[in-house]
């Protein structure tokens, strides 16, 4: 069968940590707009393994492949300027900033305009554009002036959203984007992360198994440092070793 | 926080420069030179402001530019004949800026204590190298400072005229603070704020930290240089205290007790600083001593310093909640 | 060159010092996250204090015991009344603090015994020479390398052997994990810093006699252990040791050989490391 492009290949991760043996060989593709999750128990080493494409943590041993490009142990600001973007379980934006600067901290990088000693960056054409169109997207239009401490833990979910998107990635990482959300706020960030990866490609970790056979068309299953799977819903849901391992505990 | 803080600090400046411009009608001579420090160590204060408030990096080596310029203007000003007195002020910026660009290298991984440290060690070496190049720095016998005149085509100005210097240092030096004050708002002065606030994400969204942090101890070097220059010309004189620790613990104190929180602040703290101690060593030769207490019951009680003060004042005035520390730099360090 | 044994035991003697210095200085680091920029004035305060025990007394053992209680006691208070206060203002304010400390402990300090170096004369069978290896040496610098041995051994038995000690190793590397398992941190910080304050003290009680007593002592030790601290890596007592006796040498060797250069030659020895394994000797990544 004639795949994709791989716009991501992970091949054989490890990961210990003085000792700890988190990820023991992890393996697996991902393809050019494709919607992959990842899942598994708590403590099976997704977030470890977020660390490690996105180049947060150096994997022990192992490759990472993105974009035809070994970036292996690249540092985040550079696998970032390659299109690359994640999201944060723990809520990671700048408490004490606007919403509206907080998004276009990413969309002035994406521009290159980073360190720039002379240009005030609402000066520069476009980018008060691009991130009012980022803050619409994600639904944060009337709150784009308040400090992001005054809004809501939904709302700051969804900045965490917007600011993963600012710097326009074509491979985006979400690490469990509806953690703690009500079912309301669950359904209607579904909806939203459905809107705005269109054309990208997503990876996600989930433990909402609704969320994750609704939005994914390719789950890898982890589970105690390395996969047990990864195929479409359908093969999964039937995959004996997965509902032994794993869906058989819900 | 705002764009309105902004612009009403921007007014706020604009007010000042003017009220400086009518110093030397209302004030005698003796008055007229202690402005004139203190609007050299203004500069010095706020550059230093932009690493502790602004980034959040305390250093103690702030000392090593201040005297790197005020001693490269000297030697400059001794060793090539004609050089004129703006000449010499650039040569001790570029000079401060290398300088910043080396040392800043050596730290670029470090922050927290580790840079307060190392700016504290790199200081010392500065100062043995001061101390002990006796050919060149003259040792401890300091180098003295001849200012030329100001040539401006039409006109001479005589420069050792304490009202010419004084409108010479507001203009230059003035213009060097509007500068500090506009780079707060351009991208790289936002991107220092937001690496304070969350240097983590800001790798995610494509900045290298290290080097954003060495651009800004580049910049605020040859800031510091820039007022070293200017030390050096008011005082017609550079010795070992320009370079010493001492000098960079002044910086820390005029900015801490004007306010990191405010760009203004680093002003208000160095004018406080400079009359203070004029005020007090007429009375005490302990005026150290008074000084350290303040800071440590600041420390331990008005942390946004005095601007801080003012702005909690204000907002309870105006019957808000004091959101103690919310102001330019965005909150204090937390 | 019958003067390298000299410069050698020169060499020991200081790097004693400097190791009883900044031994407590990198603990109270690791554990506490502090870098308690008045631990030197605390060693200068160690000094002082026995100047004037001396000068009452005119006896240097008492002035050993008293000085370092003393300072126990002083640091204390700084801990529970000072650095407790602004531990929740965040990092930055307790560094402001310990320097603004420093700067207040040397401005009283020359206050009340004056801006002029001190003359401590202790007497007895310490300040005489002893014949060595067929060379004299003063008694006094192998007392001090002496007592920096013994506090050195006594302070490796109470690390790693003693349940506090076990408590100050898990707080070093980390100190989340101590607070989650329920032991009375605040104290053990309290008695850490106050112990680190003594040690400092003690270092210049012994160092009085030797060296000059007077206001910048502070400032000169406290470059010297922050070199020992990058030099040996943060939060690392043998990192500390190694490093205190590579700069001691380095200082007395400096001296003998290039003069000129002496002072520089630490420094350049921390640039080295700091570029060549930046987090020190004996520092994790």
């Amino acid at each position: 069968m004639k795949q994709a492009k791989n716009i991501l290949e992970v091949r054989n991760i490890h990961k210990d940590f003085s000792g700890l043996q988190v990820l023991t060989g992890v393996d697996f593709t991902v393809a050019e707009n494709e919607k992959h999750a990842v899942i598994g128990p708590n403590g099976a080493g997704k977030t470890t393994l977020f660390n490690i494409i996105t180049g947060n943590y150096k994997p022990s041993s192992g490759k990472i492949i993105f974009k035809e490009t070994d970036v292996t142990g690249k540092p985040p600001h550079i696998l970032t300027r390659m299109n690359m973007s994640r999201s944060f379980q723990i809520t990671n934006v700048f408490p004490e900033m606007s919403v509206f600067e907080n998004v276009r901290a990413g969309v002035r990088s994406r521009q290159g305009l980073r360190y720039n000693f002379l240009k005030r960056p609402e000066r520069v054409a476009g980018i008060n554009q691009k991130t009012e169109d980022i803050l619409e997207q994600v639904g944060l239009t009337d709150v784009m002036s308040e400090p992001v401490s005054a809004l809501s833990y939904g709302r700051q979910r969804a900045l965490e959203i917007g600011i993963t998107l600012s710097t326009e990635p074509e491979l985006i990482l979400l690490d469990e984007p509806t953690a703690g959300m009500t079912r309301e706020e669950t359904a209607e960030a579904i909806r939203m992360i459905n809107e705005v990866t269109t054309g990208r490609t997503l990876i996600i970790i989930e433990h909402d198994m609704d969320v994750v056979f609704s939005l994914a068309d390719t789950i890898s299953v982890l589970h105690y440092g390395t996969i047990l799977a990864s195929d479409k819903p359908d093969e999964i849901r039937n995959d004996q070793k997965v509902k032994d391992a794993y869906l058989g505990e819900e | 926080m705002d764009k309105k803080q902004y612009t009403n600090f921007g007014i706020w400046g604009i007010f000042i420069l003017l009220m400086g411009f009518v110093v030397p009608v209302f004030f005698p001579a003796y008055r007229v030179i202690l402005v004139t420090e203190a609007i050299i160590f203004s500069l010095f204060a706020i550059s230093y402001n932009l690493l502790l408030g602004y980034a959040g990096l305390l250093s103690f080596g702030h000392a090593m530019f201040f005297g790197t310029g005020a001693y490269v203007t000297a030697i400059a000003l001794g060793h090539i004949e004609g050089l004129p007195i703006l000449g010499a002020v650039f040569i001790a910026i570029l000079a401060t800026t290398a300088t910043g660009f080396i040392i800043g290298s050596l730290l670029l991984r470090h922050k927290g204590s580790y840079f307060a440290l190392l700016t504290l060690a790199f200081n010392a070496l500065f100062y043995v190298i001061a101390t002990k190049w006796h050919s060149i720095t003259g040792g401890d016998d300091g180098l003295s400072v001849t200012r030329p005149d100001l040539s401006l085509g039409f006109t001479t100005l005589n420069m050792s005229d304490i009202t010419t210097f004084y409108y010479f240092t507001l203009i230059i030096v003035g213009l060097a603070i509007l500068f500090c004050w506009y780079f707060t708002k351009t991208a790289m002065g936002r991107t220092v704020l937001l690496i304070r606030e969350n240097e983590e994400r800001m790798k995610f969204l494509g900045y290298n930290t290290n080097i954003s942090r060495l651009y800004l101890f580049t910049f605020t070097g040859a800031l510091a240089g820039f007022a070293g220059s200017f030390y050096a010309l008011f005082f017609q004189f550079t010795s070992i205290t320009a370079i010493s620790i001492d000098m960079g613990t002044a910086a820390l104190l005029m900015a801490f007790i004007g306010g990191t929180g405010t760009f203004i602040g680093p002003i208000l703290g160095a004018f406080v600083y400079i009359f203070l101690q004029d005020f007090l060593s007429d009375f005490t030769d302990r005026w150290p001593l008074i000084m350290g207490l303040i800071f440590i019951l600041m420390v331990l009680y008005i942390p946004g310093g005095l601007s801080g003060l003012f702005l909690s004042i204000k907002e309870r005035l105006s019957g808000r909640r004091a959101a103690t520390g919310q102001t330019e730099t965005e909150g204090q360090n937390r | 060159m019958s003067d390298i044994p000299v410069f050698f035991l020169h060499g020991l003697a200081y790097a004693g010092l400097l190791f009883l210095v900044s031994s407590g200085l990198t603990l109270v680091f690791g554990m506490m996250n502090v870098l308690n920029f008045a631990h030197a004035a605390f060693y200068m305060l160690g000094a002082y204090f026995s100047y004037t025990v001396l000068r009452i007394t005119g006896n240097f053992w008492l002035s050993i015991i008293i000085c370092p209680i003393l300072l126990f006691l002083i640091g204390a208070l700084v801990e529970r009344f000072l650095l407790r206060r602004v531990h929740a203002f965040g990092h930055l304010h307790e560094l402001l603090l310990t320097f603004g400390l420093a700067y207040i402990i040397t401005e009283s300090v020359k206050w009340i015994w004056g801006n002029y170096p001190l003359a401590v004369s202790i007497g007895g069978f310490l300040s005489g020479q002893v014949d060595l290896f067929g060379l004299t040496y003063p008694i006094y610098r192998l007392f001090i390398l002496l007592c920096a041995v013994i506090v050195g051994l006594i302070m490796c038995f109470v690390i790693y052997k003693t349940k506090v000690g076990v408590i100050v190793r898990a707080a070093v590397n980390d100190s989340e994990m101590v607070n989650a398992l329920g032991i009375n941190v605040s104290s053990v910080f309290m008695n850490v810093f106050a112990a680190g304050a003594a040690l400092s003290g003690f270092a210049g009680v012994i160092a009085g006699p030797l060296l000059t007593t007077y206001p910048n002592m502070a400032n000169e030790i406290l470059i010297d252990a922050f070199v020992v601290i990058v030099v040996g890596g943060f939060g690392s007592l043998g990192g500390a040791l190694l490093a205190s006796l590579i700069i001691g040498e380095l200082q007395s060797f400096g001296v003998l050989l290039i003069p000129k250069l002496s002072m520089a030659l630490i420094y350049m020895l921390m640039a080295a490391v700091l570029v060549i394994k930046p987090s020190g000797l004996f520092g994790e990544e």
